[in-house]
């Protein structure tokens, strides 16, 4: 792709034409998030950065952008977790194993992987937050030596929405990962924490000058993070942060995910805090 | 999505109106026979005899009046697993709405002189406002691509959703002389689109026949309008002809 | 034909072509073009103009307020379709872009600077290759303004009054001539393809061009922020109470963004035959002030009042075009003050902006 000069591409055509993918595993999650495993026609790999998104679309019904929540070092294959929210998540949420749909991408900017190396990392996620930065956590558990302290802050509703459980049990009894969870309602056969994910930031300890806070969860969420997050005197350029807006087209062309300058699908999804900072209905 | 899929059975009913939304469904022709492919109409008054009492998706025609419409309507619902609420009388209550602005005595003496006492009537409703709807057509009469966006979201498992902004949309996209310009009254700006400006864009002005917005900014309307020497009386009558079970204070 | 070099304000160090076209000559330039060319033109709609084919010369209307939209959907039809694919297949293949050689014939310069904006736009990597397609495949001959359209117009606030660019050929009134100035080879090969209608141009004419465009900086403005501070004025200006007036007067009926010659937003639709065999992708004209523009199908709605859509709105013509594409993304055309069914007009907001 990157050699292609502007007239090729432009004979390609299409920025618009999904590849097929095939679902080779569907499960269920929760109440409304499934997982869904890919594989692209010819078991092409999709070659995404930790970070970014793929459209999902579906002919007839229309395109929906899900971040990709597995790291790129698993091959041949990608999965999402996909929330029954909208028109195409529902549909995708009644299809089986072996079903086909279409797929555009990878789009946006991720994570910076090679400036987080040899970084201290903090990972928030709240809710469905979770799966955008498990492309990243698993990318860095894989390759755990290019990284220094990695610290995992989990937070969810109420346990019952707590999305890859088996996966959390793992991280959890890693040596080299310090990992926290909080629901913000507990419930009888829950023995976690219960609170808000903010209130799991003071006890972190950081040092503010190889740390990187990497941070995904619900708009709310951001706000409260962010004022911890400065509490603790983390650099506005050492925050990362993953938005949620109606990427339409994925290519920096139809307008909805605009923020100030910045479209989301292109720039971002993944913005650092300093380049946010102040910008109207960033966040 | 097989071929084998067994056939989605539909069947139409009719409370209060004038079953003219059903006749456009005729209208279809040639296209009818191909979207008879995947559905079985099971139901339908203007062009069968036979009936069925076991159908998947329940298509409403008319507004409920009387008490045993009430009854009626809502077995339906509990029989149909997909419920559409169907033209104009059904999605908003239609013109037989306007009756919300008269008593009931009143207005069977004027439409039912000399009968009145042999005709029965009530508080007329939208169907909405006696079961829960899942989709809606608008429109009186309905729009036929419309119904045919429902029928297909149906049948793809992904409901079709009625637009929630102005008719000026399509019709400055089609490019229309906004009728106010040439000193007309227009209800296009409070009125949910989806029917492609169908009147504005054929020498007619809208009449609101698919609703009032949901997200209106009512004051603003009511400038707009005033600026134009519309009166609140002249309002009221543009906002009942199609709106009067709609309205605040009759819902 | 007459070469120059000029040092004036308006032709300065630029080598331009000019020829003279008579006016009685119009009609016949225009059924010549007719004969290799799909032509379009401002044509009469009732007490407005709207861009359309034109069947015969006598249609064209070179005196016009701006048409209901603008050129915009000559190069991004209101609907276009992307894609086509057979349902049951999942597999799409790209709808081609009809190859059509267009003939614009009578833009006002404000209409011109739109098509530069959408150029801006659509350039930006990854390239929208149907936009490039069609543009490739247009010729313009502009219609230079002798006068403002209405006070609506803001054209020499934005400075898009004059012809500076992104024509082919440009018409200035002459009295008995237009003249004719050559902007490209394809303007040149169109020239010299139907030369018997043109004659060489002369000092004289071109004098008066000067002269014409010296008036034309008195046209009064109705914007009276200097161009210099539009994108200060809206950056700073988002808690001004001018826009508690916009959001109270708001209706969201999307006017002032589908008459906009730079407003490129588009949704995407599917479309299924009813047989449920063949379908097609499109992507159709959106707008940032209808409701659901910043929702995402959690329920979330980042722009959610009419404020922050209008705030929005403005950003996008006179701060965020202008870090993006560094040009203004405001042609001064005034449509839509004309169209805001409310009345809410550009000029008086961004004037209110720098009152106390």
């Amino acid at each position: 792709m990157a050699n292609d000069t502007v007239m090729e591409k432009e004979k390609k055509a299409s920025l618009y034409e999904p590849v097929a993918g095939k679902i080779v595993s569907v499960r269920q999650m929760t109440e409304t998030e499934k997982w869904f495993k890919i594989e692209l026609e010819g078991k092409k790999e999709l070659h995404h950065c930790p970070g970014q998104f793929v459209e999902v679309s579906l002919l007839g019904i229309g395109e929906a952008p899900i971040s990709i929540s597995s790291s790129p070092t698993q091959r041949g294959y990608f999965e999402l977790c996909v929330r029954k929210a909208g028109k195409i998540t529902t549909v995708l949420h009644g299809m089986n194993e072996g079903a086909e749909i279409g797929i555009r991408g990878p789009f946006g900017h991720g994570f910076p992987v090679d400036e987080l190396k040899g970084k201290d990392l903090l990972f928030i996620a709240g809710g469905l937050g979770i799966a955008p930065l498990r492309s990243l956590i698993n990318f860095v558990i894989d390759k755990r030596k290019d990284f220094g302290k990695v610290t995992i802050l989990l937070g969810c509703k109420e346990p019952s929405q707590l999305l890859y459980k088996d996966e959390i049990e793992k991280w959890s009894k890693l040596t080299d990962v310090a990992f926290r969870c909080t629901v913000d309602r507990g419930a009888p056969d829950w023995k976690g924490n219960v609170g808000l994910i903010t209130e799991l930031i003071p006890g972190v300890d950081i040092d503010v000058k190889q740390t990187y806070s990497i941070v995904c969860g619900p708009p709310i969420m951001y706000k409260f993070v962010l004022v911890k997050l400065m509490e603790k005197n983390i650099p506005e350029n050492q925050i990362l942060l993953s938005l949620e807006r109606r990427m339409k087209c994925g290519v920096g062309k139809c307008g909805h995910c605009q923020i100030n300058k910045h479209y989301c699908c292109q720039d971002g999804p993944v913005f650092s805090y300093d380049k946010l900072k102040g910008l109207e209905g960033a966040l | 999505m097989s071929e084998t899929k067994k056939k989605v059975r539909v069947a139409f009913f009719d409370f209060a109106d004038c079953e003219g939304c059903q006749l456009q469904l005729t209208y279809l022709n040639t296209a009818l026979l191909d979207i008879l492919n995947s559905i079985e109409i099971v139901n339908f008054r203007e062009v069968m005899h036979e009936r069925s009492e076991e159908y998947d998706v329940a298509v409403i025609e008319g507004s409920i009046t009387r008490p045993h419409d009430e009854e009626r309507l809502k077995d339906i619902r509990a029989k149909a697993k997909i419920l559409v609420a169907y033209g104009a009388c059904a999605c908003t209550g239609g013109v037989n709405g306007i009756m919300r602005n008269h008593t009931v005595k009143a207005a069977l003496e004027t439409v039912y002189p000399g009968r009145k006492d042999k005709m029965e009537t009530g508080l007329i409703r939208a169907v909405d406002q006696v079961v829960k709807v899942d989709a809606y057509v608008h429109g009186c009469p309905i729009n036929l691509n419309e119904f045919a966006a429902v029928l297909k979201g149906l049948l793809l498992g992904a409901l079709y959703k009625v637009p929630d902004y102005a008719v000026c949309v399509e019709c400055k996209l089609k490019e229309n002389v906004c009728l106010y310009e040439k000193g007309q009254i227009c209800m296009g700006p409070v009125t949910r689109a989806g029917c492609g400006a169908w009147c504005t864009s054929n020498g007619n002005t809208c009449y609101s026949c698919r609703g009032l917005l949901e997200d209106m900014n009512k004051q603003g309307q009511l400038d707009i309008l005033e600026k134009h020497g519309v009166t609140v009386e002249m309002l009221k009558d543009k906002f009942s002809l199609y709106n009067g079970c709609k309205l605040e204070g009759n819902k | 034909m007459n070469i120059k070099s000029r040092d004036s304000k308006y032709l300065k160090g630029a080598c331009m072509k000019y020829n003279l076209l008579e006016k009685t000559k119009v009609s016949e330039l225009v059924n010549a073009l007719k004969k290799k060319y799909r032509v379009v033109g401002p044509k009469e709609k009732e007490n407005l103009f709207v861009y359309g084919d034109i069947e015969d010369a006598g249609e064209i209307r070179l005196e016009h307020k701006p048409p209901i939209l603008s050129l915009k959907k000559y190069y991004l039809p209101q609907e276009e379709q992307l894609l086509a694919f057979k349902f049951k297949e999942v597999k799409a293949v790209p709808v081609e872009v009809k190859k059509e050689n267009l003939v614009i014939f009578g833009a006002h310069t404000c209409d011109i600077t739109g098509i530069i904006c959408l150029d801006h736009a659509s350039s930006i990597e990854p390239r929208d290759s149907n936009f490039h397609k069609r543009k490739k495949n247009v010729l313009i001959i502009g219609i230079e303004c002798l006068r403002p359209c209405d006070e609506h117009a803001t054209c020499v606030t934005m400075d898009t009054h004059n012809p500076k660019g992104g024509f082919d050929l440009m018409l200035t009134d002459a009295g008995n001539n237009y003249i004719v100035q050559v902007n490209s080879t394809e303007g040149e090969n169109l020239i010299n393809e139907y030369k018997f209608l043109f004659k060489e141009s002369d000092a004289k004419s071109e004098d008066g061009l000067i002269k014409m465009r010296q008036e034309k900086e008195k046209w009064p403005r109705s914007l009276k922020v200097k161009t210099d501070d539009l994108k200060k004025t809206v950056d700073s200006g988002l808690k001004h109470k001018e826009w508690e007036s916009v959001k109270a007067r708001c209706v969201s009926c999307g006017n002032c963004t589908n008459v906009c010659p730079t407003c490129y937003c588009f949704d995407i639709k599917d479309d299924v035959d009813l047989n449920l065999n063949n379908g097609t992708r499109s992507r159709v004209w959106d707008s940032c002030q209808l409701k659901e523009f910043a929702e995402v199908a959690g329920g979330e709605n980042f722009r959610k009042d009419r404020k922050s859509r209008q705030q929005h709105r403005l950003l996008r013509k006179f701060s965020f075009s202008v870090e993006k594409y560094n040009r203004f993304f405001c042609t001064g055309c005034g449509r839509c003050t004309r169209a805001c069914m409310a009345k809410i007009s550009l000029y008086e907001t961004m004037n209110n902006l720098v009152k106390e």
